[in-house]
């Protein structure tokens, strides 16, 4: 019966091959429409009018890299660059150690766990909008935070101030769902390891440093990769709380707020696609940076 | 037919149905070996705990609290009990600024968004995890990069293509039906019905179920889609749940296309209602935290009820790399 | 027989002329409104209305009667109106897929941009075929409207910039209403003296342009000369203004709203932190409904060489990609006509464009004889940058991280390279 069946089977194994890879494309077909129409066409678009002076009729001038020699030397973008970038290298290590934080304390046998894991996830469940609301409020400078600090700070309107509260709000909000993903990943160590630790005599904080930590590497890669990502396209907090002026004194002007200004109220796209496309060229450039100094492929 | 009992994916359902928790995994527990003291440092762990956790409540208690207040009492001080708690703000907020309306729409579009994403993203991540086609890895490649494309930037041409593309800016003369789809739910819909970290999610998990269950179903006869929703979905309970949820609470959340596409007051989200509010009437304070609340409140429950299958979902998809 | 047919001839043109003489006097009685746009017979069709107006507010519901008004004396076109919320983006993707609404809001900050990328319709050609008369309207807002010296929209209403001030904080410091700069200085530093408002700054000023130009254009300075060809910004006019403006924050006479923790100076005046601001009529219904208890009076902005200051007008214009602009034009001269002005400012929230309109609302007067030396916000096209500059740096001049000169250098360049 068996034998039957593998006869049969190694017969028709050619159109199988054939059937298998016409099922897999039509099994395909449909999310890979929507990923060529809404991003891919978008972003070859993109790259095409960079090269043009573009209106929103569509283009005025075809003008070759001119508008990459513009960027190259236009204060306003470099500083919103260097925002960006200041902002990734503290948010990203910032989420990262808090939800480890919470992800190793929610870890333990302690009492009321589902009630912690449930806390520290909370912020993330609301929307940006309703986190800065909530932050306006709380940061006013008759709030709440100047009433227990005993100060007076414009903390939105300072620009020494705007972006690290900003980064507050964001590391705070984040935290919670980088603590579910290193969850995952202190799931699958096996306890022997910390059985093994024990029996040496190793305490908790050694334990942590030269056991917990190194093995999480999956964990932190994932992590890192997603973080660094979002906080490089971040957008909704500046333009809420800046009323989409970048300000004050720039300090909330990121590269993609200032694109969005460009396209919407300068009406100059070829411009702003220009910004999309460097962007992109950074995120794609770091992404691949982190593959190689990290090694482990994500195609398993 | 199969063996249930010896399959991890399919055992943690199980578990979870007998109530234990899944996600609790291998907690690191006690160190043997410690005396005294033990209690001191449990207590002080605690006490951490609590105030790291306090931490993370405190400022939505606050917005609570406020939005029970009247406009002069909330900006008077810093009781956290309102002196006649009210329920003015949230009946203002619902009616005269619409955000009842705000949430329904929030309801159906999330809940769409999610069941599209469930069946196109199952699908493609089984295909992609085990169906062997040319191209295959390069494709995948490509749907992750899409990530890193910044949304602004796909703004106008995506708006372009959801209001009759093809004709206003080609001239073409296909498709013969005018469409627009902007001031819609659909062309909200419609942007948002295969998201890439979906896919990947539910490749992912495809990928850890051990081939037995397909080969078993194929000596049965089962052709490929009858594999695929016979076998291979019930299977991936905690990923489905996990797209689930993360969909849900993405859509519910979601600002910046809302701000875009929806641009009929009839149709707004939660969250384009909101940020017009914090735009006009920034300082009403409790008015704000009435509509902030009211967003908040739908997805919390959902978690609250659901936290056991999301945890189950992320742990068991296997963020591992 | 030849007699009688010249007799009934000469009869038949008698009668004929006195009849064309009758409709024309009758057709002249109606004549402000009705010749200006077709014949309410004639155009029909379904057209789109776009602004930013939300229709549960209290200028929506103005509208919508707006809007009544049009339907019972223009019955055969329908309109549709849509509130766009953000307004540019929509608009502007709107646009680019060719679908734009047929008569709409456009911000005279706007305005340059989107003239000059050809969005709008010229209304030279209707005005010609309809004689449509642009006399009513205040020729400084109408011509915040011309591109080019095309026109290509008509003022809805206006909001100048006028002065604010609590009138029983006033009077117990003992002091009367400034009408220069010198006396506002004065005035602020006895109120101060006196420690009035008691936990606020006697003045509420707004850290931005919107609100320091007024003060830019009163010194006799600008940003660009009156043909827009040249940058005006680094010139000592400008230097003294932005120098007092900023003068009287940093000597405690004046407080930004944040500084005074409010979010804009009207909730300033309101909570009593601030005892006078410079905002325009939308300050009104503001205090009616939030600080009713407060008292306050609306006086006439502050002149130093001369008077002058900011009136914020919207238009409302055609798109050039419209399908419909008979109907469309028909829509925008009752929207901008005597009857449909009347109704949209009977609650006094926008201020009347045209000559012809009369307020029926109290306490506007002020706002009125403002509005004839106010200036239009506007300025060329791809000056959005420019401001994004310039209201910047004057944060960072406030915060003290800049010098009033190197802001006025970097304004100066970036109007001068837009300009190129």
């Amino acid at each position: 019966m068996a034998i039957a069946v593998a006869e049969k089977r190694r017969d028709s194994l050619g159109s199988a091959k054939v059937r298998e890879a016409f099922v897999g494309y039509a099994f395909v077909i449909l999310p890979l429409a929507f990923f060529f129409l809404f991003f891919i066409f978008p972003m070859v678009y993109a790259i095409y009018i960079s090269r043009y002076d573009w209106g929103v009729l569509g283009p005025i001038d075809s003008i070759g890299f001119q508008n990459y020699r513009e960027l190259y030397e236009d204060d306003l973008f470099l500083r919103g660059l260097r925002n960006v970038l200041v902002y990734t290298a503290f948010v990203v290590p910032g989420q990262m150690a808090l939800g480890l934080l919470a992800a190793v304390v929610v870890n333990q046998k302690i009492h009321g766990r589902p009630f912690f894991r449930a806390a520290f996830y909370f912020p993330s469940l609301a929307s940006s909008a309703a986190i800065v609301a909530i932050f306006i409020y709380l940061l006013n400078v008759n709030g709440l935070l100047n009433a227990i600090l005993g100060t007076n700070i414009t903390f939105f309107s300072d620009s020494d101030t705007a972006l690290p509260s900003i980064m507050g709000l964001v590391i705070w909000t984040t935290s919670g769902t980088v603590m579910l993903f290193y969850l995952a990943s202190l799931q699958s160590i096996p306890t022997d390891v910390y059985e093994a630790a024990a029996i040496d005599g190793s305490g908790p904080w050694r334990t942590f440093w030269k056991i917990t930590f190194p093995l999480l590497k999956p964990g932190h890669f994932f992590v890192l990769v997603i973080s660094i990502i979002g906080c490089l396209k971040v957008f909704d907090q500046m333009y809420i709380v800046s009323g989409g002026t970048g300000g004050p004194n720039y300090s909330t002007l990121t590269v993609v707020l200032y694109m969005y200004q460009t396209a919407i109220s300068d009406l100059r796209w070829g411009y702003a696609a220009t910004m999309g496309v460097v962007l992109f060229a950074v995120i794609f450039g770091l992404t691949l940076v982190q593959r190689l100094l990290f090694g482990r492929a994500e195609v398993s | 037919m199969v063996d249930k009992e010896a399959a991890p994916h399919v055992a943690s359902i199980e578990r979870l149905a007998r109530g234990e928790d899944p996600a609790a995994g291998a907690p690191v527990g006690e160190i043997p070996g410690r005396g005294a003291g033990h209690t001191a440092t449990k207590l002080l762990v605690y006490a951490l705990l609590l105030a790291l956790a306090l931490l993370y409540f405190v400022p939505f208690v606050w917005s609570v609290s406020t939005s029970l207040k009247t406009i002069p009492e909330s900006v008077q001080g810093f009781d956290l009990i309102p002196d006649n708690p009210t329920l003015e703000a949230y009946d203002e907020v619902l009616t005269e600024f619409n955000f009842a309306r705000y949430a329904a729409n929030s309801a159906f579009m999330a809940t769409s968004v999610t069941l599209l994403n469930l069946f196109l993203c199952s699908l493609g991540g089984y295909a992609f995890a085990r169906l062997r086609f040319p191209g295959r890895e390069v494709l995948f490649m490509a749907v992750l990069a899409t990530l890193m494309i910044p949304d602004q930037l796909r703004f106008v041409p995506v708006f372009q293509i959801l209001s009759d593309f093809p004709h206003t800016s080609w001239n073409l003369d296909f498709p013969s039906v005018h469409y627009n789809l902007i001031g819609t739910y659909w062309g909200f819909i419609l942007i948002q019905a295969v998201l890439a970290t979906n896919l990947f999610l539910m490749r992912q998990y495809f990928l850890t179920i051990p081939k037995d269950f397909e080969e078993a179903a194929k000596l049965d006869g089962a052709g490929y889609f009858k594999t695929y929703w016979r076998v291979m979905l019930p299977l991936a309970g905690p990923a489905l749940a996990a797209v689930t949820i993360l969909t849900f609470q993405g859509m519910w959340n979601d600002f910046f296309w809302s701000l875009v596409i929806l641009q009929n007051p009839d149709v707004y989200s939660l969250t384009v209602g909101l940020s017009s509010f914090i735009g006009q009437y920034k300082t009403l304070w409790p008015q704000l935290m009435a509509a902030s609340v009211i967003s908040i409140v739908p997805i919390t429950v959902l978690f609250v009820a659901a936290q056991r299958y999301f945890i189950a979902g992320v742990t068991a998809a296997g963020v591992k790399g | 027989m030849k007699n009688r047919a010249r007799r009934t001839v000469l009869f038949g043109t008698l009668v004929a002329s006195l009849l064309i003489a009758a409709v024309t006097a009758a057709v002249s009685q109606g004549k402000t409104d009705a010749q200006a746009a077709p014949a309410a017979q004639e155009v029909t069709g379904s057209i789109k209305l776009a602004g930013w107006t939300s229709g549960g507010s209290t200028e929506g519901v103005l509208l919508k009667q707006v809007l009544a008004g049009f339907a019972k004396k223009y019955p055969k076109i329908k309109v549709t109106y849509t509130a766009l919320d953000p307004y540019q983006q929509n608009m502007l993707a709107q646009f680019a897929a060719r679908k734009p609404p047929d008569v709409f809001y456009v911000d005279s900050n706007d305005f340059p941009d989107w003239a000059k990328q050809g969005l709008l319709e010229p209304l030279g050609p209707y005005i010609a075929k309809y004689k449509f008369s642009t006399k009513p309207f205040y020729p400084r807002l109408l011509n915040a409207f011309r591109y080019k010296s095309k026109l290509y929209g008509f003022p809805k209403g206006f909001s100048p910039l006028s002065m604010q001030v609590n009138t029983a904080m006033l009077s117990r410091a003992g002091v009367r209403a400034p009408t220069t700069w010198a006396q506002l200085r004065s005035v602020a530093q006895r109120m101060k003296a006196a420690n009035i408002p008691a936990g606020g700054r006697p003045i509420c000023l707004q850290p931005e342009w919107p609100r320091m130009l007024a003060f830019v254009y009163q010194n006799g300075g600008s940003l660009l000369n009156a043909s827009k060809t040249r940058a005006t910004v680094n010139t000592p006019a400008v230097r003294e203004a932005v120098n007092f403006y900023i003068g009287l924050i940093n000597d405690g006479l004046a407080g930004t709203q944040q500084q005074l923790g409010a979010g804009w100076c009207g909730e300033a005046l309101g909570k009593e932190k601030a005892a006078i601001i410079f905002e325009g009529n939308w300050v009104m219904p503001f205090m009616a409904e939030q600080f009713p208890s407060v008292n306050y009076r609306v006086n006439r902005m502050v002149r130093n060489k001369q008077p002058a200051t900011l009136s914020f007008t919207v238009s409302y214009s055609i798109a050039k990609a419209s399908k419909n602009k008979a109907a469309a034009w028909t829509l925008l001269t009752y929207l901008t006509g005597k009857q449909g002005m009347g109704t949209w400012t009977s609650k006094g929230l926008e201020l009347p464009s045209r000559k012809d309109v009369k307020l029926r609302v109290p306490g506007r007067t002020a706002f009125i004889q403002d509005a004839a030396v106010g200036r239009a916000w506007q300025f060329a096209p791809g000056f959005s940058k420019v401001m994004t500059v310039a209201n910047n740096e004057l944060t960072a001049v406030i915060e003290g991280k800049q010098t009033v000169n190197g802001m006025l250098a970097k304004v100066q360049e970036a109007a001068n390279e837009a300009l190129r």
